[in-house]
């Protein structure tokens, strides 16, 4: 009888995970497939700039759909309640003078990744200046978010060409690559140290408990990384880095300071996706995977001639050189045996 | 200052010493990769170690120091090439280092201009030589890593045309990266930086055969003073500027690592110390004459860490003479960090703590000779 209700609670327990496990992965796969939206609150007479831009699907106001759909868009439609309870991203950008920055000034990037990290089922929003949107609708495509785009209308152009290049990326439905484990306690401070870990290309992965697949597992309140420690989150993400080491970290970038890298695989392939903060073309970037790869494939926007240069294997890691960035590329690369 | 000086100060200097013993335990662990391998014989120390050939001639400049004499500097050329290998012919002294089937590369240095540079007459000179010995204005490189100083340089018109004049990057902004060698780089955590990694320029490690390295005597507000072996070093990677940050260094020991990465260290074959001008503080910067003197001198070596034990003596003597504190001073009341406007208006004020003991680094590396009573100089007045 005991033997029975083991058996039953095991039953019960591999189905709620299971249900887990397939609610995950729907909700990845549904991610990798999302394209940002553009949201569009002008007049009927503005269809003509869409579709020359490109542009097929927009986000727009409920009293504004019907006509939307009529001249031939797909249309979400998104009140101006709806929006306001998504949340509210930053700007992309370099806050500061990256120009004059040298190393040891680590350029301040605003970046969003641990959002999307943090709340992989969130629903979120940017209102853009000019020049921002192609930016943002890449890093929100990297990390799958949903997220809805208000634009400058003078990027229209620009952002529909971002869109049409993330569209014709090949699909992949990747799990995160991760060498950081964290066990978030929802709490602001937690929240910087996560940015900082996104900023500085320290991969990490939000777990309920600590995990023995991660060389590092962070909590906060701990022994190890009392509250106090998350003070100074620069410091601390520092510290995470040392503590993991340099040599076991998953991707390093050389040659900029101001590119975040998202990284997913399942052992057999793997798609890096770069996004540069910077605002200007990256020159001669050096890039370092742990891990054999094959030679891979670089789709790079705005940049035909894209290539990975000096790849070599050596020492458990793979290198290349990308000899310009724009703003986002995404290399695939396949698994050495 | 001499060495019987240095030691008494550094025994005598509690400072000093606690400075030390925390160096050793802070010192940056290097990891250099480089496929290329060590010449039978490096260029540094090259065939004379210790060795320091100093030609002085007071007519070198005009009274004020604004204006080269040309043939003056050609004799002092002649006169130091040939001391330094003993031969009676200056085409054969370059010979000795140079054949008609080299690639050479002249590092000149173009960051203290206007005032000390790389004389345009000295580099003339040197190309001159170096066509004498059969090269074609085709395998000679005047190089610098930044194109806007070699600009305001200018040594276009002193030199042949068909002549290469390049430099890594366009300015000092780390934004291109393409004319550095992905594959030989020195790599180290600084500040906890990023960037981690400092890479070769392309030019040296595929290009060149030989280098002539063609520094000045400055002050560093970094290293101390800055001469053959920070021009070479710091001259020929990149991102090397992260190396001091918030007053304090890590130049003690990266200047000697990166010379030493081959095959830089074994095609630089030749110094040449342009020590006609030199800035006394401030430097490596030269915008104003506030703090150049006139050294006129230049000086021959194979071995650039003998120059460089007498560069710092020359410098820290000027600074003296001026009332400037030490070069060796290391205390942090001196101190002014991320206030470059004070440290170029007061020579009392330091915006990091000065690491002159790069060159005994160096030394340690095998890089040449530092022991100023191993050190035979031979002086020659024009």
């Amino acid at each position: 009888m005991r033997s029975l209700a083991l058996i039953c609670v095991a039953a019960l327990i591999a189905l709620v995970a299971g249900a887990a496990f397939t609610a995950d992965a729907q909700r990845a796969a549904e991610a990798a497939q999302r394209l940002p939206l553009i949201y569009w609150a002008g007049e009927i007479e503005t269809a003509e700039g869409l579709k020359q831009a490109g542009i097929d699907q927009i986000a727009a106001p409920p009293d504004k759909a019907v006509e939307w759909r009529k001249a031939g868009f797909k249309v979400v439609a998104i009140s101006q309640a709806e929006l306001a309870r998504r949340e509210k991203l930053l700007v992309p950008r370099i806050a500061g003078r990256a120009n004059v920055a040298s190393a040891t000034r680590r350029p301040w990037i605003d970046s969003n990744g641990w959002r999307f990290v943090r709340s992989p089922s969130g629903k979120f929003y940017y209102e853009l200046p000019q020049g921002k949107a192609a930016l943002a609708a890449a890093e929100a495509f990297a990390y799958g978010a949903d997220a809805v785009l208000k634009i400058d209308p003078a990027d229209l152009e620009e952002a529909g060409k971002m869109l049409a290049f993330l569209r014709g990326l090949p699909r992949e439905n990747l799990p995160a690559i991760a060498d950081i484990a964290v066990i978030d306690d929802g709490s602001l401070a937690m929240g910087e140290v996560l940015n900082l870990l996104t900023r500085r290309n320290l991969l990490f992965k939000l777990v309920p408990s600590p995990s023995p697949k991660f060389r590092v597992n962070l909590k906060l309140g701990t022994k190890q990384y009392p509250k106090s420690a998350a003070a100074d989150p620069s410091e601390f993400a520092q510290k995470i880095r040392r503590q993991l080491g340099d040599e076991n970290r998953s991707v390093r970038v050389y040659g900029t300071e101001v590119v975040i890298c998202r990284l997913a695989g399942d052992g057999s392939r793997t798609r890096l996706h770069l996004l540069n903060y910077s605002g200007r073309e990256a020159d001669s970037l050096r890039v370092r995977l742990r891990g054999k790869y094959g030679q891979g494939v670089i789709k790079a926007f705005g940049i035909e001639s894209a290539a990975l240069e000096d790849f070599v294997t050596a020492d458990g890691a793979t290198e290349f050189s990308i000899s310009k960035l724009g703003i986002y590329a995404v290399v695939d690369l396949p698994a050495m045996k | 200052m001499k060495r019987r000086t240095f030691v008494q100060l550094l025994a005598a200097t509690p400072l000093a010493s606690t400075v030390h013993a925390k160096e050793s335990e802070d010192a940056p662990k290097y990891k250099v990769v480089t496929p290329y391998k060590p010449a039978a014989a490096p260029g540094m120390p090259g065939p004379y170690p210790g060795k320091v050939v100093s030609v002085k001639s007071a007519k070198c400049l005009s009274d004020d120091g604004l204006k080269i004499n040309d043939e003056v500097v050609r004799e002092m050329m002649e006169r130091g090439m040939r001391a330094l290998t003993g031969d009676a012919k200056t085409i054969d002294s370059w010979r000795r280092f140079f054949t008609p089937e080299d690639v050479v590369g002249i590092k000149v240095n173009a960051g203290g201009r206007p005032w000390v540079v790389s004389s345009p007459p000295i580099v003339a000179e040197t190309v001159r030589n170096l066509m004498e010995v059969g090269l074609k204005p085709q395998q000679i490189y005047i190089y610098e890593r930044f194109q806007n100083q070699l600009d305001q340089v200018n040594y276009a018109p002193h030199v042949p045309e068909g002549m290469n004049i390049f430099a890594a990057e366009r300015q000092n902004r780390r934004v291109d990266n393409s004319n550095y060698d992905p594959n030989v780089y020195a790599e180290a955590d600084f500040f906890g930086e990023d960037d981690t990694r400092s890479n070769l320029i392309r030019l040296i490690s595929q290009k060149v055969t030989k280098i002539i390295n063609v520094p000045n005597m400055k002050d560093h507000g970094a290293t101390g003073v800055t001469g053959c072996l920070k021009n070479i070093a710091y001259g020929s990677f990149s991102n090397v500027a992260r190396t001091h940050f918030k007053g304090v260094s890590h130049t003690l020991s990266f200047v000697g690592t990166l010379a030493s990465v081959e095959p830089l260290r074994s095609r630089t074959v030749l110094q040449i110390m342009d020590g006609l001008r030199g800035v006394w503080h401030a430097g490596p910067f030269a915008p104003t004459l506030k703090y150049v003197f006139f050294p006129r001198t230049i000086q021959f070596a194979t071995d650039p860490v003998a120059i460089d034990r007498l560069l710092l003596d020359i410098i820290d003597d000027e600074r003296k003479r001026r009332g400037a504190v030490s070069i060796w001073n290391r205390d942090e009341q001196t101190l002014d960090f991320n206030n470059g406007k004070n440290r170029d208006e007061d020579p009392n004020t330091n915006i990091i703590i000065r690491e002159p003991r790069h060159v005994e680094y160096a030394a340690k590396l095998g890089l040449g000779v530092h022991d100023i009573g191993k050190i035979k100089v031979e002086e020659i007045e024009i």
